[in-house]
């Protein structure tokens, strides 16, 4: 079970608001639709909720425990993991190694030995066992997210954000992709998902969450959400709207 | 990277035992007392670069802070052995503390900053020393510009003569430098450090304690490194601000680790080997005046022809690199007459290290794979 919560985030970079007071919920085994326009602050949300960035104000409450201030660290320790939009392997070590990482440490840390045999599995999970023993440069791009989901599994994650794991794919490996990710849901991991394809998104998700400029400006069904008209405008414009 | 993590400290341990009877080996077989303070000085640095790679060579951080380390070391046995009186032993373990409370206070300093990184370390440690410098040369109970004469300082009877304990007291640091690289590679620790090195943010979202490990790191750095300026306190006679704390330390560990390969425990050693042969050779063939010219010119072919470092490379080409050091042994017979063994070291070194400059042979990449079709479940359960 997981129930993860945030109240009022607040992030500022320099002077944009990032995030400008946003609140949500996620619900255990839902597949959540983090959507909006570039810049709207959903890449900012997964950064804060993971630990990486801290928040300036606000509250992130896990199973009613308060864990803003935690390190992050700490937090995938709870069970939250994320992917990175543009993959970020550990350039100097393969692919096994990369998966073995995070094994070593969290709850139930396992001796670098006994990590390897364990990253093996996840590699075979994401079909890149082939390229265990590789350095990360004989991987392309789609092999790259899948990488970094091999690595963010193997934490064992209760939550796991996905940060445009789509992106920069071709059509084929958009849909193996989505199916990765439904792999991953039916095993019972809860999805947080940021994706700028809006058709796979209300496909693939069961809430969504509009964000603009910082703010929720809608939440709910994701046939329904993406058809109101604040979330028309802030795609589109106002006068695609009136149009 | 196999899985072994016991063989090498224990292979580090029976050729120390081996070493440990060299000294009598020099007495019986009448050779030069040279060949003692030779090795005692690989040792020297075999400690300094094994002790600077583990922090910086592991986590990527880049630190000037050996020389800082070193010299509290050097003047934590002179203060306190000599003006102090402090008895020898107990005086090494103290000079390698002091070193570690001040390594750990520049991380405390640094690390809870999260906007300095990287250049703002590296400038940080580099400016430790110069202040350090500068205390020890106003501050009477340090130095006071005067220097510690260290010829006077009694030394245990145990380890043999004065030779023969600098020898031994040096293989004990050596080895305990390379023991712990060694453990701390094949460890979490290491693991974390290397992550930590590719990428920071990542590795703590991974979970990597990253705050606790630098800190962890760079206390056992500071403290071998300390440890072993202590010791080499008994080997100079005479200790001055100038000899201790300039640049010359940080400088040397950081080309021999690079030049060796930073991220096994064997690139500092070899690197040390190599640099501390070549130049002692130049030295002696009286060309100390370019010795350093040619050293560096050396340095930056090697470094810039083999990027992953020396010994993963020898590694990698066991073959060309065994050619390279027999014709190095011919050469030095042919090249005679040698008046040392040292010199032959070197030629056998140069031509292990040219064999391994051989260009070498791309491997080939395997075929792709398609997603497998197990579940979570299975894998967890697997």
């Amino acid at each position: 079970m997981a129930d993860l919560r945030f109240e009022d985030l607040v992030k500022h970079f320099g002077g944009v608001h990032a995030l400008d007071g946003v609140s949500g919920h996620v619900d255990d085994g839902e597949i959540l639709g983090l959507v909006g326009p570039n810049g709207s602050g959903k890449s900012t949300l997964i950064n804060v909720l993971s630990g990486h960035y801290e928040a300036d104000s606000g509250r992130v409450v896990l199973d009613g425990e308060d864990i803003t201030d935690r390190p992050a660290h700490r937090i995938i320790e709870m069970g939250l993991a994320r992917t990175y939009q543009i993959p970020r392997p550990f350039s100097t070590m393969t692919a096994l190694e990369n998966v073995s990482v995070p094994l070593m440490f969290g709850a139930e840390p396992k001796s670098p030995g006994e990590a390897r045999e364990a990253a093996r599995e996840w590699l075979e999970f994401v079909g890149l066992e082939a390229y265990a023993d590789e350095p990360i440069t004989s991987l392309n791009l789609h092999q790259l997210k899948y990488l970094e989901l091999a690595r963010a599994l193997a934490a064992r994650p209760r939550i796991l954000f996905l940060d445009e794991v789509l992106s920069g794919l071709n059509p084929a490996e958009v849909n193996e992709s989505i199916e990765m990710v439904r792999r991953i849901h039916d095993s019972g991991i809860t999805i947080v998902i940021v994706e700028h394809l809006v058709r796979v998104v209300t496909s693939l998700a069961t809430r969504i969450m509009v964000l603009d400029r910082g703010k929720v400006i809608a939440d709910g069904d994701p046939g329904e959400v993406m058809r109101l008209p604040e979330v028309v405008t802030a795609y589109l414009g106002k006068r695609a709207q009136s149009a | 990277m196999r899985q072994r993590p016991w063989l090498g400290p224990a292979v580090t341990l029976v050729v120390a035992v081996a070493l440990w009877f060299y000294p009598n080996l020099v007495d019986a077989a009448g050779w030069p007392i040279f060949y003692l303070l030779f090795a005692y000085t690989v040792f020297f640095w075999v400690t300094q670069a094994s002790s600077w790679n583990l922090f910086t060579g592991f986590s990527g951080y880049f630190s000037f802070g050996q020389g800082a380390f070193y010299g509290v070391g050097v003047y934590a046995l002179g203060v306190l052995v000599v003006k102090r009186g402090w008895p020898l032993l107990p005086t090494f373990v103290v000079g390698g503390l002091l070193a570690s409370v001040l390594g750990l206070f520049i991380g405390l300093v640094v690390f809870r900053l999260r906007r300095l990184r990287g250049e703002i370390f590296a400038l940080m440690t580099l400016a430790v020393a110069f202040v350090l410098g500068a205390v020890a040369r106003i501050s009477p109970t340090i130095d006071g510009g005067q220097g510690i004469p260290l010829s006077s300082v009694p030394t245990p009877d145990a380890l043999g003569t004065h030779p023969q304990m600098i020898f031994r007291l040096g293989l004990i640091t050596a080895v305990l430098a390379v023991v712990v690289v060694q453990v701390v590679q094949n460890s979490r620790l290491g693991w974390g450090l290397f992550s930590i090195r590719d990428d920071e943010d990542v590795a703590e979202t991974l979970g990597v304690p990253t705050f606790r490990f630098k800190m962890i790191a760079l206390g056992l750095t500071s403290f071998l490194a300390g440890l072993s300026g202590a010791v080499h306190a008994l080997q100079v006679s005479y200790v001055t601000i100038e000899e201790v704390f300039n640049i010359r330390v940080p400088l040397m560990v950081i080309l021999m680790s690079i030049l060796g390969g930073t991220r096994h425990w064997m690139g500092p050693v070899l690197g040390a080997l190599v640099v501390h042969t070549m130049s002692d050779r130049l030295n002696r063939a009286g060309l100390e005046a370019v010795s350093d010219i040619i050293v560096g010119a050396l340095l930056i072919l090697m470094i810039v022809a083999i990027k992953e470092g020396l010994y993963l490379r020898m590694r990698e080409r066991p073959l060309v690199t065994a050619i390279g050091a027999a014709v190095g042994v011919a050469a030095g017979f042919v090249l005679g007459p040698l008046d040392s063994a040292v010199t032959h070291l070197a030629y056998t070194l140069l031509g292990a290290v040219l064999g391994a400059m051989v260009p070498v042979g791309r491997r080939r990449r395997p075929q792709s794979g398609a997603p497998a079709t197990q579940t979570i479940e299975e894998v967890v359960g697997g």
